[in-house]
């Protein structure tokens, strides 16, 4: 079938080179291949942690396997220091890996920061760290699933705030008759559900951000922006992705128990017209089914790339594509357009972790766990036709007259008489899981026109507040008669002009 | 499974319809991509299906959820049954995630999803489970390390296989051994193969276990702790390193011959003397020659437990 999917797929139009080269990486042996952080050392090595806690050195050049640490907790995020020293965010702990004897193996597991509870709910995963602009490293903390109570013991203070106590909350026979009054994610001991700042030399932590369920992605844009990316369902109708600001609240209550000060109960039960007003809006958000359903981590995509060059680029579990974030500053709050990549090159799904090496090669970590996804590693080289892909490199939302623009900058010059077609939509903030598309409707475009220049195009119709403007622009030719990318633009207009 | 089998299989179940708007500039051809019976349907459960639930059901292999070949055998002429199911999943299967409900889609759609799963299912038959690679078993090699979800321990549990048949679990929250056993080393392959909500098995028997920290002032109330992480010595063995009440304690665990018991060596860098309580599992003794230690005399000492 996929033979002659991509035998139709030749036939389309006039050939231009392909723009990757993708590769399939093989895995070291002996270990489960999930890979749950990956960054590259000064040395050119690439530090991959995978699911069993093994920390492992794949030399891109020679493609081999050597074994740097292991007997780790799910470790999710990797940071390489120095060639000795790698950071890992593991279940319990951000550890510093320490090969002190320069043999190649890690011979000091020295904990830089453990101070944030465990309650044993599988689903208390740590994410990072990311280096900020500062200095400083950032992480992130899942909440609990309701999917299982808690153990006996647990690490960290215990919060009273839920219908359910101490004893109540155990995972024993009765949890599935009890487990509604959890609520669907919950956060009983410290910082679950936060973003904490943390000082890499002494270890001392700063709540940063709360009001986060399943934040796996968390990295820095090339403007020194922290993005962290979230996961559809509880209070989340689909997967958005925020730009994080100290002291924000990003819409997930169940965190809102360790605000310092917190003094209105259970914060589960607080009406949503009062979360409503506490929250931060979302700086973009990744359609259920259509764009994205588990959005992982974002980096930024080095020279080399073309047009790409300087963007963010956004992994994903669900579905076989990677996603870019490309962000407009209306009324001074980020917000922007999410748009596939690398959507018609068989990546294939898992695509959890991303990492670029000197030479400009993306590496992408796959991983499932127990959900959707895949295993092992691969290699995406751009080649010499990277630079005349023809993709969308900007969009912004305008005012004109009592209506706005959006103005698409193009990374060719365009073809006369554009045809764009639109539509909007949105989805609840609400407790259930999911959302359905709510407010849909077609957007009406009074006119489509291409500026002096042939790279931007002003798309004139009316923007809804809070809505995802769904533009379609598939009919669109560069002047040299290039396809683009991809065709489908995503923006999200949390703030009008 | 290589990348593009799992790939393809994932190709199969994207809808006629997602397949067929992406080649929308080539509909003639698109007919000849799938069976009739899909693409002679309403492309509405199609859509409904890739969009709500592709990404854990595939047409011949369960993955987070169960396969379209199990769901039709299943719900074959249970139409109802199947609303039902949706609308209030249940935790059925042990260690696999609950269905979110998929009320929000109404009854009408659900049905009518029930068919379209029957029709993806006609004529294929569930997959064998793909081979896995041969994984290295923990405590293959001896010593080694492995931080897991361990049972009587806090979430933040250290196990460690010494050489011979000894292991021992270490709580970095608690900052002490809390038990020791004979045997293997751990069963973790549900928590790995599953979603990580069971504790790994101890795999022999508990021979030792500790119920309060050997060392230290026996001062009332609850010290301060810090855990610090562990050093591996060249003969592979970890050292712990931690805190209590500002006092740095390293700690190295060693077997005895013949599995006989356990070493512990201590180094304190500050603290008062205090008193190592007996336990009733071991027979005790101390390299100090009295269980009274004196740190300011003695910061390294070893303790010995011999199993009775």
């Amino acid at each position: 079938m996929i033979a002659r999917f991509l035998l139709l797929l030749s036939l389309s139009g006039a050939v231009f080179g392909a723009p990757f080269d993708i590769a399939s990486i093989p895995s070291p042996e002996g270990i489960d291949p999930q890979v749950g952080g990956m960054d590259v050392r000064p040395d050119g090595k690439i530090a991959v942690a995978f699911h069993r806690g093994e920390v492992m050195l794949l030399d891109p050049a020679s493609q081999s396997w050597s074994r740097f640490a292991e007997g780790l907790h799910e470790p999710l995020g990797v940071l390489a220091e120095s060639n000795d020293e790698i950071l890992v965010m593991q279940r319990a702990e951000l550890t510093r890996l320490r090969d002190t004897d320069s043999d190649g193996r890690t011979d000091i597991y020295q904990t830089v920061f453990d101070d944030f509870g465990m309650t044993g709910n599988y689903h208390e995963f740590a994410f990072g760290p990311a280096k900020g602009p500062d200095g400083a490293l950032y992480i992130s903390l899942n909440v609990a699933s309701n999917g299982a109570g808690i153990r006996p013991e647990i690490r960290g203070e215990w919060s009273d705030l839920g219908e359910l106590d101490f004893k109540g909350m155990q995972s024993d026979r009765g949890w599935n008759d009890r487990k509604g009054k959890a609520g669907r994610m919950y956060s009983r001991v410290p910082w679950r559900g936060w973003i904490l700042r943390i000082d890499p030399k002494t270890g001392k932590a700063e709540p940063w951000a709360s009001g986060f369920r399943s934040p796996d992605g968390i990295g820095f844009d090339s403007d020194g922006r922290l993005l962290v990316t979230d996961n559809q369902g509880d209070w989340r109708g689909t997967s958005p992705l925020y730009v994080v600001k100290k002291g924000g609240f990003y819409g997930h209550p169940a965190s809102l128990a360790w605000e310092d000060g917190w003094s209105k109960g259970d914060p589960r039960k607080l009406p949503v017209a009062q979360l409503e007003k506490l929250r931060t809006g979302e700086t973009a958000r990744f359609p259920q089914g259509e764009l994205a359903n588990s959005p992982t981590q974002p980096v930024v995509i080095p020279d080399g790339w073309g047009p790409y060059s300087g963007q963010t680029l956004i992994g994903e579990m669900n579905q076989p594509r990677l996603v870019r974030f490309l962000p407009d500053e209306v009324n001074g709050f980020t917000q922007g357009t999410l748009v596939g990549m690398l959507e018609n090159d068989n990546i294939g799904i898992g695509n959890h972790r991303l990492a670029f090496t000197a030479d400009g090669s993306l590496w992408i970590g796959k991983t499932h766990l127990s959900w959707a996804g895949n295993e092992g590693l691969k290699r995406v080289s751009p080649t010499a036709d990277i630079k005349d892909v023809f993709t969308v490199t900007a969009v912004n939302l305008q005012k004109r007259g009592s209506g706005h623009v959006f103005r698409v900058t193009f990374s060719q010059p365009l073809a006369d008489g554009p045809q764009v077609t639109g539509s909007r939509f949105s989805y609840r903030y609400h407790e259930d899981y999911g959302s359905p598309e709510i407010d849909k409707a077609t957007l009406t475009i009074a006119s489509a026109t291409v500026e002096p220049d042939g790279k931007q195009l002003l798309i004139e119709t009316e923007a809804r507040e809070g809505a995802i403007h769904r533009l379609d622009l598939s009919k669109l030719r560069s002047r040299d008669g290039r396809e683009l990318d991809t065709a489908k633009l995503f923006y999200q207009a949390t703030e009008l002009p | 499974m290589t990348g593009d089998a799992y790939f393809l299989r994932y190709l199969e179940i994207l809808s006629a319809a997602a397949l067929a708007h992406r080649m929308k500039f080539l509909p003639f051809f698109s007919l000849a991509l799938f069976p009739a019976s899909l693409v002679a349907q309403e492309p509405k459960p199609a859509e409904v299906f890739q969009i709500n639930c592709s990404a854990c059901h595939f047409v011949d292999q369960m993955v987070v959820g169960p396969s379209l070949v199990e769901i039709a055998g299943l719900y074959k002429n249970k139409p109802e049954d199947f609303v039902k199911w949706c609308i209030a999943p249940q935790h059925k299967r042990e260690g696999a995630i609950e269905m979110p409900s998929m009320a929000h889609l109404g009854e009408d759609t659900l049905r009518s999803l029930h068919g379209y799963i029957l029709k993806a299912a006609e004529g294929k038959t569930e997959l064998k489970p793909a081979d896995k690679p041969q994984l290295d078993e923990p405590g293959k090699s001896r010593p080694q390390v492995q931080r897991m979800f361990l049972p009587d321990a806090s979430p933040a549990a250290i196990a460690v296989a010494m050489p011979g048949s000894l292991s021992y679990c270490f709580d970095a929250s608690e900052c002490r051994l809390r038990y020791v056993w004979k045997g293997g080393f751990i069963d973790a392959k549900k928590y790995w193969e599953t979603n990580g909500s069971s504790l790994a098995k101890i795999d022999g028997d508990v021979i030792y276990r500790e119920e309060s920290r050997p060392i230290g002032s026996s001062n009332l109330g609850k010290p301060t702790l810090e855990f610090l992480g562990y050093r591996i010595e060249k003969d592979g063995l970890p050292t712990f390193l931690y805190r209590i009440d500002g006092t740095t304690v390293s700690e190295t665990v060693r077997p005895l011959p013949d599995d006989a018991g356990i070493s512990r060596e201590f180094t304190l860098r500050s603290g008062s003397a205090f008193t190592v309580p007996s336990t009733s599992d071991a027979q005790l003794t101390s390299s100090t020659g009295s269980l009274r230690i004196n740190p300011a005399a003695t910061p390294t000492f070893t303790l010995t437990y011999r199993w009775k």
